[in-house]
């Protein structure tokens, strides 16, 4: 058994929400990813036998999605978006800058594991564009001195919950719709915070 | 019933059944849509893109995949137009643009449908300057086949092949878009029972069978159409020949039997009648070693020893392997060598070689079924051996039937492998150790439930040589009594149907031992049959056979059997004789001859009617075609004769059936506590497969099957031990298998080890101690 | 031109806390289900939904009521809600999510109660972190006051509600793509037909998939009447929607305005105008797989059929403007590689035919380009949707292919010599 007791719970309690355990697939990926920053093998193995099939139905599925990686990421990472809003609103800038600052190309991690860099498909940030995720939390209307400062920051105080809010009010610029409140919640890993928000206390 | 109805396929008008397929309607009218994805037997998906024709809808002409689109009536079809032509050329453009271009090097070549469609439509020139997809060059995806993925097309067959039809889901698309590709997981092989179906539904040559590689060239071919003789399916075949040696054999789709299947031993059971260790010379035995001789020689020293003995016992272990025309000679020469010939019958003195053997259900009282009926019925039941070790094809019938809503009922402990599919398995509850029923079906809710007033097919076997065939009988009662029942004999064999049809009386194993006097002056001749190795009887066999007076083997190889012979005389196997084979729904089928036999091997046949002459007992046949004639004069029914000429039409996949006699007499074992379960697996170590390379390690793992209650008791926390009892001791893999009862092992007979092992004696399994310390004490 | 506020009503009065419950509630919220749970039908409820004519919001614009009505009998039905929203230049399911998740489970709640149905799942984008922890939490607290779950506001209907993460894939936007990716398979768009989930859908059961903002809008057609909602915007294209501009806009940004004005009001009065004073050279008046309209067309009226008049589509809502220095043999490079990334994999011609396209306008954009190039996307283009037409004419399982396309065929129409300027002369050999 590779997954600790708490991650195990919590995909249980995720294949009861639905009709059939395969739909528990994909959330039960994220728990991989959250655990080594990729879907690792053994994860594979493991995943496979919480729900009854294949290993390779596992892989088939995990590899089909961009956002379950096939390689260790780093504990941040960067998501450039280069879609065509931000295409046009110069996001080739903000582009070349996050790659000179983390020395990395696409779909490359650093050696400390500090940073993964990626340029992605639209992220639903247009109106903001051009914008980038840290861990899937989203900064608005960058420019690229802004992008760098994210990156110095993040490297600094490598916190250990990424939150929009938080970067938006640091980094940002324009935004897509106004955000009204501030929300402390964010991601721990880079998987999305959402079931594995409270799972990382647990563990 | 399907409708009939009239559809328009550029300008003719042609028939169809409602609900069917464009593309297979009009195929059946004669007109081929060019296609790559579309399998018959698979479900569509419509991925390549090829089978492209416009239809007329209400909203103005519309492309449409003719693999997904079913006909209706009126149906207006064009398959020529511009708008087709032009889509199924960028089709065929876009495949190419990324397919390397190593046709000269490609196994597929000469047969593959991406070539022969450049050839026809193909663009002349590429327009396509990029640098091609790459991948690493054939990877090994298990012992038996490799993967070429910048050859492959992407059209899922191999894929749906493993989800839908064999359930075993062990190769599937990586990736996604222009990136995809097809792979196994890294730690998990292409490990499939089936899985050379695959390699011959590949439309292009990004999966080839490592038998095949490089060994020829289609049009080198010569080709015949056969019946495969791997177990008692009687799957269709075509053997494919090149200067006189097997290289591969096919699938044929023969939708009353495999319906294009096969499972990798029938596929790949063949090299061994290449194989340096063929009997080629007839064998005498001298001071304990064999010498050469010829056949004068040999029916000389058999006619002495027979004269010497004076009125010698002759009894005759026949294994599953000859055609129903050597049956026959058998039969009639054994009638000739029987002491007690005019007795009566039950004196038979021909003695079948298959542990399970038992009196089975034939005659008036049970109706035999087809394998079609599997599809029609609405419930299925089996109690037998494990079905997809022993009839791997029927797996893939029951799977179907299942799949398409057939309920079906497992009895065990032996067939684990259907249990995922079974609506209802019945496990150590109902049956206990011993395979005997603890309760009365009756009382079994669900079981009645699930049978009671429905059409039932009933796959009914001994599952082990010590169950008691009254439970069997309770069963089968019990069915009938409360619903329509018919029934498939689970006799695994090749062509034991054949022997049972053809041979007066057959008795099994456990009578020829007791019915074995050693006071006697005993001669046994073995014909195909050797029951030394991996049988329940084997030791008392071996034995026998050291102590008779005179044995003689007709086999193909020295083995645990022969080898014990006083003369062998080598015998033509499959590929290398014609004649019929009788499979479990007792359906006739043909085997052809396409080689010739190694060295002076000759046909049982030959053999016996050369002895009987030299007996001055008149066996006389000149030819198969005399034998089967005479064969055929046996039937009381005219009108469906097993003939030649009968089954010779190509269009005959149905074969024949006609009735006969059937007659076994074979009674229970005693009474004994089974504490070692004994089966027979796919892979082992028979002649043929550790003769032939490529699938000859497959059956060389050897293992244990327990619950994880019994192996709690032996303290056992690693994935291997040592099983032992008395003096023998086996490294083990370990498997969990908790549809096994408690206090119960399941062990492989037709692996290296196992068959000293007394099923009913008790054993002990240890922590295996690392190998090389083993060595030193 | 003004906007017209009704799904966004509640979060811009609300700014501090639209998102919580107690905000919802206090000003109206859950008025509308608990009405029709008291004394509505299914009958009655799907009568409005008729009577109001809103079309799915979702991009392919199928009227709600009648898809309604396509749901097949069946012990387990279900409803998917679709926030895959990935589409370019598309954010509005986004704010939604995100400030007023409560309006969208009381949508799914009457539309539940209208179809019998019992669970429900709201489908998210991966990338939408944010937004989907504001729903789960919305789902929560609906659950803690007994607004879901079993005999929900004490009547005998029960719902459960399942959140669930998409994980990159534009293509699980496609409803059938989406309901394998949420039976934990590949997001690979299913064969049709059947057409409609709703006769076969989430685990071949009868599935309603609706567009979030299409659900989000029910609410406020029962708490006032389908009559009302189609009195809003023109015929064809009734009550409001939320359009989302972006590009070189001075006010880019998420706008909820009745269907009927023209694209050129839209950017002058409430995206402020073109940024810099520069005038627009083109722009994508639905979503990327839109084909784009020129500078000059944009007094085009925005309704779905006026876009599709012109030869594209209204979509998913997605306005992108391109101002006269944008290049936009860029912006159709971006386009298309979006498409390539995105494509499943399933069809030929989408596979192999869009990454084709983006190798060729690759080359072209980094000086390789060559004289027959011009002729040779174009057919291409022809072979993944034949005939070039829009809508297009398909070859392919689902319509992202012929997508891919539309951005070439508009550079190619209308800005030619920006491309044949980079390509060498073609030599006549004669
Ligand atoms: C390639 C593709 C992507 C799509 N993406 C989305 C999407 O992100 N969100 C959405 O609601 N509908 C999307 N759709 C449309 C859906 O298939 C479906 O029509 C819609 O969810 C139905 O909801 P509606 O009737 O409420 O619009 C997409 C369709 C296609 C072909
Ligand atoms: S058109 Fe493209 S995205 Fe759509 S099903 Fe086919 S391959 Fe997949
Ligand atoms: S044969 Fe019809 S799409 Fe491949």
């Amino acid at each position: 058994m590779t997954w600790e007791n708490a991650r195990i719970d919590k995909a249980k309690e995720i294949i009861e929400m639905y009709p059939q355990k395969r739909s528990a697939l994909g959330p039960l990926l994220y728990l991989a990813q959250d655990k080594d920053g990729y879907i690792s093998d053994d994860s594979i193995v493991e995943i496979s036998r919480l729900i009854g099939i294949t290993e390779v139905q596992v892989q088939s599925v995990a590899s089909f999605y961009s956002m379950y990686k096939q390689e260790p990421t780093g504990k941040y990472l960067l998501s450039v978006c280069k879609s065509i809003s931000c295409e046009i609103s110069n996001s080739s800038n903000v582009i070349q800058k996050v790659k000179e600052f983390t020395n990395l190309s696409n779909n490359e991690t650093d050696d400390e594991g500090l940073f993964t860099y990626e340029s992605v498909e639209c992220i639903g940030a247009c109106g903001g564009a051009p914008a980038i995720q840290v861990n899937y939390e989203t900064v608005e209307g960058l420019t690229p001195e802004k992008a760098v400062d994210l990156c110095k920051w993040l490297k600094e105080e490598q916190p250990k919950v990424v939150v929009a809010d938080e970067l938006q009010l640091k980094f940002g610029g324009t935004k897509s719709f106004d955000w009204a409140i501030e929300d402390n919640t964010g991601s721990s890993s880079p998987v999305p915070g959402f079931q594995t928000y409270e799972m990382q206390e647990e563990i | 019933m399907t409708e009939k109805i009239t559809f328009t396929v550029d300008g003719k008008t042609l028939e169809g059944k409602q609900g069917q397929l464009l593309i297979e309607a009009c195929e059946d009218s004669g007109i081929h849509i060019p296609r790559f994805c579309w399998h018959k037997r698979l479900d569509p998906v419509g991925m390549c893109r090829m089978c492209l024709v416009e239809i007329e809808t209400p909203r103005g002409k519309a492309l449409v995949p003719s693999c997904t689109t079913q006909v209706t009536d009126e149906l207006i079809v064009e398959t020529e137009s511009n708008t087709v032509k032009k889509a199924q050329e960028g089709v065929l453009e876009f495949l190419l643009i990324n397919h390397p271009l190593d046709c000269p090097i490609c196994d597929k070549a000469g047969e593959c449908p991406l070539q022969d469609q450049t050839m026809a439509y193909g663009p002349g020139e590429s327009r396509f300057i990029e640098e091609k997809r790459h991948f690493e060059k054939p990877i090994p995806i298990s012992d038996i086949v490799l993967l070429d993925r910048e050859r492959c097309i992407l059209c899922a067959r191999c894929t749906r092949f493993s989800d839908e039809i064999s359930g075993d889901p062990l190769i599937e698309f990586i990736q996604r878009g222009n990136k995809t590709q097809v792979n196994t997981f890294p730690d998990e092989p292409f490990k499939s029972y089936f899985s050379g179906n695959t390699v011959q539904i590949c439309p292009v040559g990004a999966l080839t069978a490592t038998s095949y590689r490089f060994k020829a060239r289609p049009w080198d071919l010569k080709k015949v159409s056969s019946t495969c003789n791997c177990c008692s399916l009687g799957c269709s075949v075509e053997l494919n020949v090149s200067q006189n040696k097997m290289l591969r054999i096919l699938g044929e789709d023969n939708e009353f039997t495999n319906q294009g299947w096969l499972s990798d031993k029938g596929r790949y059971n063949f090299e061994y009648l290449h194989s340096d260790n063929r009997l080629t010379n007839i064998k005498l035995k001298d001071n304990n070693s064999f010498v050469d001789a010829n056949i004068s020689e040999a029916t000389e020293k058999l006619k002495n020893k027979i004269e010497e003995l004076h009125n010698p016992d002759i009894k005759f272990l026949i294994g599953a392997n000859s055609t129903n025309e050597e049956y026959f000679v058998i039969n009639k020469f054994a009638n000739l060598m029987n002491r007690n010939e005019f007795l009566s019958k039950d004196k038979s003195n021909v003695y079948f070689a298959d542990d399970n053997m038992f009196s089975g259900y034939f005659g008036e009282n049970h109706q035999n079924a087809s394998f079609e009926d599997l599809d029609s019925s609405d419930v299925i039941v089996v109690w037998s051996e494990d079905i997809k070790d022993n009839i791997p094809v029927l797996f893939l019938r029951i799977k179907k039937a299942v799949k398409n809503g057939v309920k079906l009922v497992v009895l065990g402990h032996t067939n684990s492998s259907l249990e995922s599919l079974a609506d209802l398995y019945l496990g150590q509850d109902v049956i206990s150790n011993n395979f005997e029923l603890k309760t009365n079906l009756g009382n079994i809710k669900e079981f009645q439930n699930i049978i009671e007033n429905k059409k039932v097919t009933i796959i009914v076997g001994k599952s082990t040589p010590l169950q008691q065939k009254k439970y069997l009988d309770n069963l089968v009662d019990h069915i009938q009594k409360y619903s329509q029942a018919k029934f498939l004999n689970c006799f695994t064999k090749a062509n034991t149907f054949g022997a049972l049809q053809h041979i007066d009386q057959i008795k099994g194993l456990n009578e020829f031992c007791n019915e074995y006097e050693e006071s006697n002056k005993n001669i046994v001749f073995t014909i195909g049959a050797n029951p030394v190795n991996a049988s329940f009887f084997g030791s008392k066999i071996e034995n026998i056979l050291k102590k008779a007076d005179f044995v003689v083997s007709l086999d193909i190889f020295i083995n645990a059997t022969t080898e014990l012979a006083d003369l062998i005389l080598p015998t033509t196997s499959f590929g290398e004789k014609e004649g019929t084979v009788t499979n479990m729904e007792m359906r006739v089928l043909k085997q052809n001859k396409i080689l010739p036999g190694p060295g002076s091997a000759l046909s049982e046949w030959e053999y016996l009617t050369m002895i009987s002459k030299s007996l001055d007992k008149e066996i006389k046949y000149e030819n198969v075609d005399e034998i089967n004639k005479a064969l055929c004069d046996e039937y009381e029914n005219n009108e469906e004769l097993p003939s030649f000429e009968n089954l010779n039409k190509p269009s005959n996949l149905f074969g024949m059936k006609n009735r006969k006699n059937i007659d076994i007499n074979i009674k229970d074992l005693e009474k004994n506590d089974l504490s070692i379960l004994m089966v027979k697996r796919l892979y082992g170590d028979s002649s043929t497969q550790i003769n032939s390379p490529s699938i000859s390690m497959l059956g060389s793992e050897r293992f244990i099957e327990l619950n994880s209650k019994t192996l709690e008791k032996f303290g056992i926390s690693s994935k291997t031990a040592n099983l032992i009892q008395d003096q023998h001791s086996i490294f083990v893999n370990i498997k969990i298998n908790n549809l096994l009862p408690d206090n119960i092992v399941l062990a492989p007979i037709n692996r290296r080890g196992f068959k000293n092992l007394d099923p009913t004696k008790d054993f002990d399994i240890r922590e295996a101690t690392n190998m090389k310390e083993l060595s030193v004490n | 031109m003004k906007e017209t506020i009704l799904l966004t009503k509640h979060m811009r009065e609300n700014p501090e806390d639209s998102h919580l419950l107690k905000s919802y509630e206090k000003n109206g919220g859950y008025k509308g289900v608990k009405k029709v749970l008291k004394s509505g039908t299914p009958e009655s409820v799907l009568e409005e939904i008729k009577s109001s004519n809103i079309r799915g919001r979702g991009g392919a614009g199928f009227p709600t009521g009648v898809k309604w009505g396509f749901l097949a009998e069946d012990q387990e039905r279900y409803l998917v809600i679709n926030a895959d929203e990935s589409e370019p230049g598309t954010f509005k399911d986004r704010i939604l999510l995100e400030r007023d998740p409560h309006q969208l489970i009381e949508g799914m709640i009457i539309t539940c109660f209208a179809a019998n149905i019992s669970k429900a799942f709201i489908y998210i984008r991966g990338e939408y972190a944010k937004p989907a922890r504001r729903v789960q939490s919305a789902v929560e607290q609906a659950y803690e006051k007994g607004y879901l779950g079993k005999n929900i506001f004490g009547s005998s209907m029960d719902l459960d509600i399942v959140v669930h993460l998409g994980a990159g894939a534009y293509i699980c936007g496609e409803e059938t793509a989406l309901l394998n990716s949420l039976e934990g398979r590949r997001g690979e768009p299913r064969l049709k037909p059947p057409f409609f989930p709703a006769v076969k859908g989430l685990y071949n059961k009868p599935t309603l998939v609706n567009n979030v903002e299409t659900i989000s809008s029910v609410p406020w057609i029962m708490n006032n009447s389908g009559k009302d909602y189609a009195s809003l915007g023109v015929e064809g294209s009734t009550g409001t929607r939320i359009f989302s501009l972006s590009g070189h806009i001075n006010n880019p940004g998420n706008y909820e305005i009745e269907m009927g004005s023209s694209f050129g009001e839209f950017v002058e009065s409430l995206g402020k105008g073109v940024r810099n004073e520069k005038s627009i050279k083109a722009y994508i008046p639905g979503g990327a797989s839109a084909p784009w309209l020129r500078g000059d067309q944009l007094d085009v009226k925005m309704t779905i059929d006026d876009v599709a008049n012109e030869g594209s589509m209204l979509g998913s809502g997605a306005v992108v403007m391109m101002d006269e220095d944008t290049n936009l043999l860029f912006a159709a490079k971006s386009l298309v590689s979006f498409f390539a990334h995105e494509s499943c994999g399933q069809c030929t011609p989408c596979r192999e035919g869009t990454t084709w396209l983006e190798n060729i306008l690759d080359r072209i954009a980094s000086g390789r380009g060559r004289a027959s190039d011009i002729d040779l996307l174009l057919d291409v283009c022809d072979n993944i949707s034949p005939g070039l037409t829009w809508p297009p004419k398909m070859t392919t399982i689902c319509p992202l292919g012929p997508s891919a396309t539309a951005s070439i065929v508009s550079l190619m129409k209308d800005f030619r010599s920006e491309v044949e300027v980079l390509l060498p002369k073609k030599v006549v050999v004669s």
